[in-house]
C-alpha cells in the first residue's frame, strides 16, 4: 500500500512544508502548503512545487490581516482580477455575484475600493476594507505573481482577461464628445443651402423678338 | 474567511522569496495571436508612452534600452523605427497611416509594461491616498506639466481629443486614468490585460 507519507519519506520530504511569500510595498501574501510527492519531472525526481495548500495569509500593511483555505483564495483571485482587468479600461464596477459573493469589489468615491469579505461562520458580519489604488494595485501585484510563479501548483481557476464588447463598454477616456459635430454641420449645411436655392424663385427669361416680323417691317416700303 | 488576525505566524519552514527571482513579464507563448489594435487602442497605447516619458526624463532612452532587453529587435532594429511605430498614431502631428504589424503591436505592449513595471514606485506614490496632499499635488503638477509640453509638441492640437487632454477641466481626469492603467498593466499579468484593454469595443 502506497501513501503520501511513505513517499515522502522515500523522497526525503518527511515533514517539509513549503511557504511562498509575494511581497508589495503595502501587501504581502503567504501560501502555506504542502509538495505533492507522487507528482515528479521527467527525471523522477520529485517536483519541488506547493501543491497542497494548508493555509494562506494576506497582510494589507496596517488594515488588516487575513486567514483562509484553498476556496477563500480562489474566490479572492476570482474578486480582484476581473476587477482590475475593468480598472485598466477606465470602467470600474462590481462583478456578477455582486455583493453576495465570498469575496466582492466594488468601486467607492476618490479613487477607492470596497473589499468585502463574507465569514463562512454564522452570525459574523462581513468585514468591509477600503483600499485606494495603491493598496489594491499591491494586492494585484501579489497576486499576479502567485499566478505566474511555477512553484506555486494549487491549479487555482483563472480567466484570461477579455476585451469589452461594445455594449459593456462606455468610452470614457479620451471621450469622443462632439466628434460628429463637425461632419454633421457639414451634413446640415449642406441640406440648408440645398433648401434656400430650392426656394430661390429661377429668373424668367425676357421674350425674343420674333426676327421674321422685323423683316417684314424693313421690306414693306 | 477568519476574522482579522494581526498576527504573523512564524513557523521554521522554507522560505522563498520572489523579490530576487527573475519574473515572467511576457505574455506565455501559448497566447493567441493578438488581434487588429483598432484606432482608440493606438491612441491610447502612444499616450500611455507619452506618460510614461513624462514620468521618467530619459523615457526615450529607456524605451529603446527595454527594445534590447525584451529582444525585441526585430520589431524595432532602432529608435527610428520605434518612433515610426508610435506615429500610426491618429493623433499625432505628423502621423503615419496604415496599421501596425503583429509584432510592433505586441512590441508596443509588452514595452509600455515592462517600463510601467520599472516605474511602479513612482506611479504608486502618485497613487496613494497616504502620501502628504501637498506632496502629492506638487508631483501631479510636475507631471501634468511635462506631460502636456510633450502632447503640445508631438500632437495635433486641432484634434478635439487632444484639446480636451489639455483641458484644464478635462485633462486631469484623463491623466489619472492614464497613470491608473500604468500601474494596473504592470506586473507578470499585465501584459494580456493591456492587451485586452487595448481591444475595448472591437467587438
Amino acid at each position: 500500500m502506497t501513501n503520501f507519507s511513505s513517499l515522502a519519506s522515500a523522497a526525503g520530504l518527511s515533514g517539509t512544508q513549503y511557504k511562498l511569500r509575494y511581497e508589495q510595498s503595502s501587501c504581502r501574501l503567504e501560501l502555506t502548503g504542502l509538495p505533492d510527492v507522487t507528482a515528479a519531472d521527467a527525471e523522477g525526481q520529485p517536483m519541488q512545487r506547493l501543491n497542497i495548500l494548508t493555509g494562506w495569509d494576506l497582510n494589507l500593511g496596517q488594515k488588516a490581516s487575513l486567514q483562509g483555505k484553498r476556496e477563500h483564495l480562489q474566490a479572492l483571485v476570482s474578486a480582484v482580477q476581473p476587477y482590475v482587468r475593468l480598472l485598466v479600461s477606465a470602467q470600474p464596477r462590481q462583478q456578477s455575484g455582486g455583493s453576495d459573493a465570498v469575496v466582492s469589489l466594488e468601486p467607492q468615491e476618490n479613487g477607492r475600493h470596497l473589499l468585502r469579505l463574507r465569514s463562512s461562520q454564522p452570525d459574523t458580519p462581513p468585514l468591509e476594507l477600503v483600499l485606494d489604488n495603491a493598496d489594491l494595485a499591491d494586492l494585484n501585484h501579489c497576486i499576479d505573481q502567485m499566478l505566474m510563479d511555477s512553484r506555486c501548483a494549487l491549479g487555482l481557476e483563472v480567466h484570461r482577461p477579455e476585451p469589452l464588447r461594445r455594449g459593456q463598454y462606455r468610452r470614457s477616456s479620451i471621450r469622443r464628445q462632439g466628434q460628429w459635430i463637425a461632419p454633421a454641420a457639414a451634413v446640415a449645411s449642406v441640406v440648408i443651402v440645398g433648401v434656400v436655392v430650392s426656394l430661390l424663385p429661377l429668373p424668367q427669361r425676357a421674350p425674343e423678338p420674333a426676327p421674321n416680323a422685323t423683316t417684314t417691317e424693313q421690306s414693306e416700303p | 474567511m477568519e476574522a482579522p488576525n494581526k498576527q504573523v505566524t512564524a513557523q521554521g519552514l522554507s522560505w522563498h522569496h520572489l523579490s530576487h527571482c527573475p519574473r515572467p513579464l511576457t505574455a506565455s507563448a501559448a497566447t493567441p495571436p493578438i488581434s487588429r489594435l483598432p484606432r482608440r487602442g493606438m491612441e491610447r497605447l502612444d499616450l500611455l508612452l507619452l506618460a510614461i516619458e513624462a514620468l521618467d526624463l530619459h523615457g526615450s532612452e529607456a524605451m529603446v534600452w527595454s527594445c534590447e532587453q525584451l529582444q525585441l529587435q526585430e520589431a524595432f532594429p532602432d529608435r527610428v523605427a520605434l518612433w515610426k511605430s508610435r506615429c500610426r498614431n491618429p493623433l499625432r502631428r505628423a502621423s503615419r497611416r496604415g496599421d501596425l504589424n503583429s509584432a510592433e503591436q505586441r512590441g508596443l505592449v509588452e514595452l509600455v509594461c515592462s517600463l510601467a513595471d520599472r516605474l511602479y514606485p513612482m506611479l504608486r506614490q502618485l497613487l496613494s491616498s497616504s502620501e502628504p496632499a501637498e506632496l502629492s499635488a506638487q508631483r501631479w503638477g510636475l507631471f501634468r506639466d511635462r506631460y502636456n509640453d510633450l502632447v503640445e509638441a508631438r500632437m495635433n492640437g486641432r484634434r478635439g481629443a487632444i484639446r480636451q487632454l489639455l483641458d484644464p477641466a478635462d485633462g486631469e481626469a484623463l491623466r489619472q486614468e492614464l497613470i491608473l492603467t500604468l500601474a494596473f498593466c504592470c506586473g507578470p499579468g499585465g501584459v494580456q490585460r493591456l492587451e485586452a484593454s487595448l481591444l475595448d469595443g472591437s467587438r
